[in-house]
């Protein structure tokens, strides 16, 4: 059953997901206890946030964001099961029915006001549930008759637009693998760049679903690379662009890219971000700036992203990411990483963001520390106080990168800097922030020494001629090692020294096991 | 006189108790081959009562036997040194012999790069009788050519050689040049696996571990037994290399306790324990690319030694065998760390660079050398020219030696 399968892969690669929220408890990623999610989260309004999707991203997200907190898991599961009786999707209905019953028993500990209201649950529609199943069932035959006619008639256009519907259907009715066989299937009929650019879109679109990245970015390609001579209106093609762009800049995501997802999110266009079946405008702000924030230096930032005026408008989206990035640009860490951990709970219930909030944070910390002590000339002495700044132990790992980020930044125009203006700085102890430093020197983010003695950072200096002279030597010792190795080879093979196997050669396999035991039982 | 020789040694053989009139009436120097097969002969046998007379009479004939004469059955005298380490690791007196094989292979060397058989027996007496030097000579050369001796050189001669010397090496401290020996035995090109590889690919692996830190890719000329079979009998030394990866002692500790009884078993405990103080040190060595100055209180619990005592210890060892730059100011109890305060602006560096550079330059010159007798050989000519008529095996790998 095709159906089943679309269920079980979406779950499994949830599961694989790793979400590093914090320390020991989610060693189980699906579980609906999350103990980190506080229940009361103000600032999502779920049916705004829900609208701007529709289709499985909807659905999806919906779950997600059910799953993974309390409070708003019965809203989010009532919203769900009513966009899903408009769709063909049985199965998915059964599930989210199922998680609603679940979800509603658990939740009776609610005050009784609510418990009312809760209690409304309808039944598990079982008639609406045949009559669908019978209706996708009618449907997929009568598309399957016109594909055979079309087929037989071997008019191109015609099949590749059966496919196209086949393709549909099946993903109406939550069959991600059919869906993506059919569209592939179209590729063989496509007669235009229009078409091809077309087919990868639907490719693309269901390989997100299917969270299968690889085959996102390889379609992103293809799309990319083919000619649009017949380009209808600039409209099109640019809404096309956007798509592309946001699609990849989500594979990059996924597969923790972060620096070429935000290359990509940056290059979309506001005006034509509109495929609500993949992501939102606020979406595409949020995760360009974190990804942006994370892994590009002050320059690229001041330029690609603050002072892009297309991406502007995609900030204005999002406030209070565009508060971030300012107080990051200014060196005003306190604030920034405050902010940050305010939205943090929002981007956690993100379907694609939550896995990677804690690897970005951890960057943009570490970009910030860079960047202090960076900075420093002189031991500072007028250094930003950053209160509120979560230390390394408590923080999720997005966060600490975050935080390593604004350390660096820091960090970056000093030649040395006392660690205790900088540890208040950044509301850890001078141990803590040692072990940080540490860490980073070790990484080679920041080129400083510590003297634990006095507490102070030295930037350090590489004498680049005692390094090269170093180099040479070892360069030297090596070629010798290496051309001796192969002398002897050579001589080796000149012989023909061959080890052979033991039934050969009688008694060469009882006279090896002696030697070495001998010889080794001496040595010691 | 050598054919002569080899057919009749069964007869000799029979003739046990005539040998002695027959060895006094020949002499060493003149009819050195036919003491050559007479003392094999004696060697040989299954029971030799009288071993003393045998050692003298052995010692005696090398050296005095002639240069020449012994060149023509090279065989025959590496099975007479064999034959004669093995009876000397019997009665467990192998000082005696070492002298005797050093002769012994500088009477067959032609030249001083030459491999024979007789190298591993030397290496053999020297490792038992905890004697390293005599044999230092021989290692210290790098081998650029190997005895034929007449079809007879064996692998497992070739590999027991390196695998001696690696050995000898790490009893010397010589980590470098005893992990060169080690890759050596076992990059040689084998079909199947032999015990030797096996060891030594383990005791590679450890003394990789205290040289570097992990263990380096075998070059690609490796052969496939390798990784496909040695690999797999050696998962206890991958763990300790994977612990070792994490720079946590505690880690590296349980991997060993947890596999105590692979590694005793193979002798290896001694050169284990020496990892786990090369992890100490790597850990320390990190902390220089760190910090300038570090309490040692601080750098006991960084490294994860016990207390600042040892942490000293360990500190001043270092600084004394020239691994670390730092003094250490007791009084406040802090370590200070240098740079490398060599500055490549002397006349000692310039001579030393220059050195090198000779090296280098011989390295060179000999590999064009090699180049131009290939390109001679006729039948590589021939094969280069494209006749097909002859199946040349022989030319095709040394073709392929490069």
């Amino acid at each position: 059953m095709p159906l089943p399968l679309q269920q079980g892969l979406f779950q499994g690669q949830a599961a694989v997901e790793p979400m590093q929220v914090d320390g020991a408890p989610e060693e189980n990623d699906n579980i609906e206890e999350e103990p980190q999610y506080t229940v009361e989260n103000p600032s999502l309004d779920l049916e705004q946030h829900a609208s701007q999707y529709t289709g499985l991203a909807r659905l999806h997200r919906l779950m997600f964001i059910a799953d993974h907190c309390p409070s708003l898991r019965v809203e989010g599961l009532r919203m769900a099961l009513n966009y899903v009786m408009t769709t063909y999707n049985t199965n998915l209905y059964g599930i989210i029915h199922r998680k609603l019953q679940e979800a509603v028993s658990s939740s009776s500990s609610l005050p009784d006001a609510v418990a009312g209201s809760v209690h409304n649950v309808p039944p598990l529609d079982v008639p609406w549930m045949e009559t669908t199943a019978k209706k996708a069932a009618f449907k997929l035959e009568k598309l399957d008759t016109d594909l055979k006619n079309y087929k037989s008639n071997s008019i191109k256009e015609s099949i590749r637009r059966g496919h196209d519907d086949l393709g549909d259907h099946y993903l109406d009715c939550g069959d991600l693998t059919n869906a993506l066989k059919c569209y592939s299937r179209a590729r063989d009929y496509c007669t235009n760049p229009k078409h091809v650019v077309n087919m990868c879109l639907n490719v693309i679109k269901v390989s997100v679903y299917l969270q299968n990245w690889s085959h996102v970015l390889s379609y992103v390609n293809k799309a990319e690379a083919t000619p649009d001579s017949e380009s209808t209106t600039k409209e099109a093609n640019l809404t096309v662009q956007s798509r592309l762009k946001c699609a990849a800049g989500l594979a990059d995501l996924a597969t923790r890219k972060y620096k070429s997802a935000a290359k990509h999110f940056l290059q979309a266009n506001f005006d034509h971000c509109d495929f609500p079946e993949l992501l939102s405008p606020s979406n595409v702000a949020t995760y360009g700036a974190l990804c942006a924030l994370a892994s590009f230096d002050r320059q690229e930032l001041q330029h690609n992203v603050i002072g892009s005026s297309s991406f502007k408008q995609f900030l204005e989206l999002e406030p209070q990411l565009r508060d971030i990035l300012h107080n990051f640009y200014e060196s005003k860490y306190a604030k920034c990483l405050k902010l940050l951990g305010d939205i943090k709970d929002n981007l956690l219930l993100d379907l694609y963001l939550a896995p990677h909030v804690s690897p970005l944070y951890t960057q943009i910390r570490n970009r910030a520390l860079c960047q202090v002590s960076s900075q420093c000339l002189v031991t500072c002495t007028v250094v930003p106080v950053m209160k509120d700044l979560p230390g390394p132990p408590t923080c999720p790992p997005l966060y600490t990168q975050i935080r390593n980020r604004a350390l660096c930044q820091y960090f970056s125009p000093y030649l040395s800097a006392d660690m205790r203006k900088m540890a208040s700085a950044f509301n850890t102890s001078v141990g803590a922030l040692e072990d940080e430093l540490m860490q980073l020197i070790l990484e080679g983010q920041i080129n400083a020494r510590i003297d634990s003695h006095n507490k102070i950072l030295y930037a350090k200096d590489i004498d680049q001629r005692s390094s090269t002279f170093e180099k040479s030597l070892t360069v030297g010792r090596d070629y010798q090692r290496r051309t001796k190795a192969l002398i002897l080879r050579a001589a080796v093979l000149k012989n023909q020294i061959h080890v052979k196997s033991p039934p050969r050669e009688g008694g060469q396999g009882g006279e090896m096991s002696i030697a070495p035991g001998s010889a080794s039982a001496a040595r010691n | 006189m050598v054919e002569y020789v080899s057919k009749s040694m069964d007869a000799l053989a029979k003739n046990h108790a005539h040998i002695d009139t027959a060895l006094a009436t020949l002499s060493y120097s003149e009819h050195s081959i036919g003491v050559l097969a007479l003392l094999v002969v004696k060697l040989s046998g299954a029971h030799i009562q009288d071993f003393e007379t045998l050692y003298v009479q052995v010692q005696e004939f090398v050296s005095s036997c002639s240069e020449e004469q012994i060149k023509f059955a090279p065989e025959t005298f590496a099975e007479l040194c064999h034959k004669f380490t093995l009876q000397l690791v019997d009665r467990k007196q192998a000082q005696r012999g070492i002298t005797i094989l050093c002769q012994a292979i500088r009477k067959v060397q032609t030249h001083l790069a030459l491999l024979t058989s007789i190298h591993p027996c030397l290496c053999q007496l020297c490792l038992l009788a905890k004697n390293f030097k005599p044999a230092l000579s021989f290692l210290d050369v790098d081998i650029t050519e190997i005895s034929r001796e007449s079809g007879h050189y064996d692998a497992k001669d070739f590999l027991l050689y390196f695998y001696y010397g690696g050995m000898i090496y790490t009893a010397l401290k010589n980590y470098n040049r005893a992990l060169y020996f080690f890759e050596m035995a076992v990059t040689t090109p084998s079909m199947a696996v032999s015990h030797i590889t096996l060891e030594s690919y383990k005791k590679f692996i450890l003394v990789a571990l205290i040289v570097q830190g992990k263990i380096p890719t075998l070059p690609k000329y490796a052969p496939q037994v390798v990784p496909r079979y040695i690999k797999p009998l050696c998962q206890a030394y991958h763990d300790l290399a994977t612990a070792y990866g994490s720079n946590n002692p505690a880690d590296v500790r349980s991997v060993i306790t947890k596999h105590n009884d692979t590694f005793v078993r193979d002798n290896n405990m001694g050169l284990v324990k020496q990892c786990e103080t090369a992890l100490y040190k790597k850990n320390i060595q990190r902390l220089t690319k760190t910090f300038l100055t570090l309490s040692l209180a601080d750098m006991a619990n960084r490294v994860q030694l016990t207390g600042s005592r040892e942490a000293e210890k360990y500190v001043l060892h270092m600084i004394e065998d020239g691994e670390i730059y730092a003094t250490i100011n007791q009084k406040d109890g802090m370590v200070r760390f240098h740079d490398n305060p060599e500055k490549y602006n002397s006349a000692a560096m310039l001579l030393e660079l220059d050195k090198e550079m000779q090296k280098c330059i011989r390295m060179d010159e000999k590999i064009k050398e090699m180049d131009r007798e290939i390109a001679v050989n006729p039948q590589y000519v021939q094969k280069v020219s494209g006749i097909h008529d002859e199946d040349m095996p022989a030319s095709t790998s040394k073709g392929q030696g490069f």
